[in-house]
């Protein structure tokens, strides 16, 4: 594989890995704590290594008890540590959600900026095969809690930068990857880099019309505006890359050229990321021609024929982006 | 552990509460008054690197962690010379540097959160403990379970502390625990446990001393229960479920009254002592209140500083 100058590529697992490596070899108060993290590595090898490098003091095996894991979490990041608690899937964060939400978002407001609260829990998302119970994405839930920071990578470079910025942040963070994304590669500087927290990026120029998205389904975006260009529709792909602090000027500045957006999500589409964008979006550009992309409204099935008919694919979005240029 | 220091400590939450009941700003409040001896004997077996949690019913041991009864008062009743300028209040106290992690209002919510702090209080590898007071409505909450084996795996320098005041709100225990002592709940995890007395203050601190000591040396987790009850209803906005004749008995057996009559009887607190103690204690809840009343609110500005 060739790579940039002053790049290296690595698979989206990999750069989680390198991010967290660096991070614990910079400051030992950071610690990583999870079902299967030690000598497995984690379900997706995203811990690969730590567990020989750091040790098992370090890097801690738990039981299967979510919400034990991220109140430990949370309160060993209260005594001044920098916990990273891996919740293998997302749909079993509601079981530690009571220390996220109660506790972790709330900790420096309730005490006067005494006590803060900075772990990180990473946590991961989507559909691919595994159904109903572990296949959701419940990152709309969590842009509602004031307090927390949401980021959602959807390439190995932001799995790093975004994954050494959380563990640097000075309160609590849910970091969402995806289940499609471990297995994809991509450029990741050689030096350590930081991707901001709060900044979405323009992933892909374009005229005609925006999409707001994050995380796997940026790729299905491309997939999209790929064969959308060939029709001559030109589409500009935002990645929202954090989901709160939600930068609505990025994707604000596109619409406002475009005057046309389309939201895309792989979760529901009600109280959805989608809907939170639009509104703030037309907050400050006023009235455009707008389409939401997301989950049919039902449980996504581990039966594949099913699977596919409740997600978004590259068609849908590609429908959506000519309904609201045909509005 | 100074038995006159214990009494004075007890008599201070004691008229504290009476003090703040009084007002009538006092808001929302979940009082200690009856459950001193938990929250004294407790606190008696810290040392000032240590680390107390408890549950909403906070001010016991927020004063019994020798937190400065001024900053308790400031903070209850919402003013911005709170040590977290009024923005916890009530069932949030904290004051983390000496020793008072902090209440958290969610029943069981603190168990998972004392854990957390007791790992990190082993890999500081200071000798430092981390006590965690909860009722026993707690008792039933998946948090403890999950947290007494992961603490036990892991030998976590972990007090736990069940104030068993036999209420949870209106629910008799007995009704809502199946367990017939509620320190049986450890046994499972093989972490030791003991039930003692919660109305005796020595009976409280002997026992956690044990356990203090116990930890501190790497033996791992224990879990005191300690048989309490509670002198007011649940909340200021709880009415009382317990007839009066029940409320006669449970005020009949005052933990600071038997601690006293004891000390007396043992020759330990003469008539000085309690009058001087009284006095002292109740310039001390004057000063705590004049404190308070000076303290202006917090600027609304605040609602939106220290969010992230």
């Amino acid at each position: 594989m060739s790579s940039e100058a002053g790049a290296i590529k690595l698979f989206f697992r990999e750069a989680i890995a390198r991010a967290v490596r660096e991070e614990m070899a910079a400051d030992a108060r950071v610690i990583v704590l999870g079902q299967d993290v030690g000598a497995f590595g984690g379900a997706y090898k995203e811990f690969h290594g730590l567990y020989d490098q750091f040790g098992a003091s370090r890097v801690r095996d738990t039981p299967v008890a979510e919400a034990a894991m991220v109140g430990l979490g949370v309160g060993a990041a209260a005594a001044g540590y920098r916990p990273i608690v891996s919740i293998t899937y997302m749909d079993f964060l509601m079981l530690g959600l009571d220390p996220l939400v109660n506790y972790a978002a709330k900790a420096r407001f309730k005490t006067g900026g005494q006590v803060t609260a900075p772990v990180v829990v990473k946590t991961t998302a989507g559909a691919k095969g595994q159904g109903v119970a572990h296949s959701q994405c419940l990152e709309a839930w969590l842009m509602g809690v004031a307090g927390l920071v949401v980021v959602a990578p959807s390439n190995a470079a932001d799995a790093y930068g975004l994954m050494k910025s959380a563990l640097r942040h000075d309160g609590p963070v849910v970091f969402v990857d995806h289940k499609r994304l471990f297995p994809t590669a991509g450029e990741v500087p050689l030096a350590q880099t930081f991707t901001p927290i709060g900044q979405a990026v323009i992933r892909r120029p374009g005229e005609h019309v925006t999409i707001a998205t994050h995380g796997y389904m940026v790729r299905v975006a491309g997939e999209a505006a790929d064969r959308l260009a060939k029709a001559g529709v030109s589409c500009e792909i935002v990645d929202l890359r954090t989901l709160a602090p939600l930068d609505v000027a990025t994707v604000a500045g596109s619409v406002a050229r475009t005057r046309a957006l389309v939201t895309l999500e792989e979760g529901q589409l009600a109280c959805g990321v989608g809907a939170e964008v639009a509104f703030r979006v037309q907050e400050q550009v006023g009235a455009v021609r707008i389409a939401r992309v997301g989950a049919l409204p039902a449980p996504v099935s581990s039966n594949p024929v099913l699977e596919a008919a409740a997600i978004p694919d590259a068609a849908r979005v590609m429908d959506a982006v000519r309904r609201v240029l045909d509005a | 552990m100074d038995r006159l220091a214990a009494l004075k400590a007890m008599l201070l939450i004691r008229r504290f509460e009476v003090a703040l009941d009084a007002r009538p700003d006092h808001g929302f409040q979940l009082y200690s008054s009856g459950e001193e001896a938990v929250a004294v004997g407790v606190c008696a077996a810290l040392e000032p690197g240590d680390q107390l949690l408890c549950s909403g019913r906070s001010i016991g041991p927020a004063l019994a962690r020798g937190i400065d009864p001024r900053l308790v008062m400031a903070e209850l009743l919402g003013k911005a010379a709170g040590p977290s300028g009024g923005k916890g209040g009530r069932g949030h106290l904290a004051k983390p540097d000496q020793g008072f992690f902090g209440a958290h209002a969610v029943v069981a919510g603190n168990i998972s959160i004392a854990a957390g702090a007791a790992l990190a209080a082993q890999l500081e590898a200071k000798g430092g403990l981390v006590v965690c007071i909860f009722g026993d409505g707690a008792c039933g909450a998946g948090a403890l379970h999950e947290t007494l084996n992961i603490a036990a795996l892991w030998r976590l320098p972990l007090l736990l502390v069940c104030d068993n005041n036999g209420l949870s709100v209106s629910t008799p225990r007995e009704a809502a625990l199946a367990p017939a002592k509620l320190s049986d709940l450890a046994a499972p995890f093989g972490v030791t446990a003991a039930t003692v007395d919660g109305m005796d203050v020595e009976a409280v601190h002997a026992q956690a001393t044990e356990f203090a000591a116990r930890a501190r040396s790497g033996g791992g987790p224990a879990f005191l229960e300690c048989l309490s009850q509670r002198f007011f209803s649940h909340s200021t906005a709880t009415r009382e479920t317990r007839s009066a004749e029940t409320m006669r008995r449970v005020l009949d057996r005052c933990p600071i009254r038997l601690y006293a009559d004891r000390l007396r009887l043992n020759g330990q607190l003469g008539d000085d002592d309690l009058t001087r103690i009284e006095r002292e204690v109740d310039d001390l809840v004057a000063g705590a209140m004049a404190f308070a009343d000076a303290s202006p609110y917090p600027d609304p500005a605040e609602a939106l500083r220290d969010v992230v």
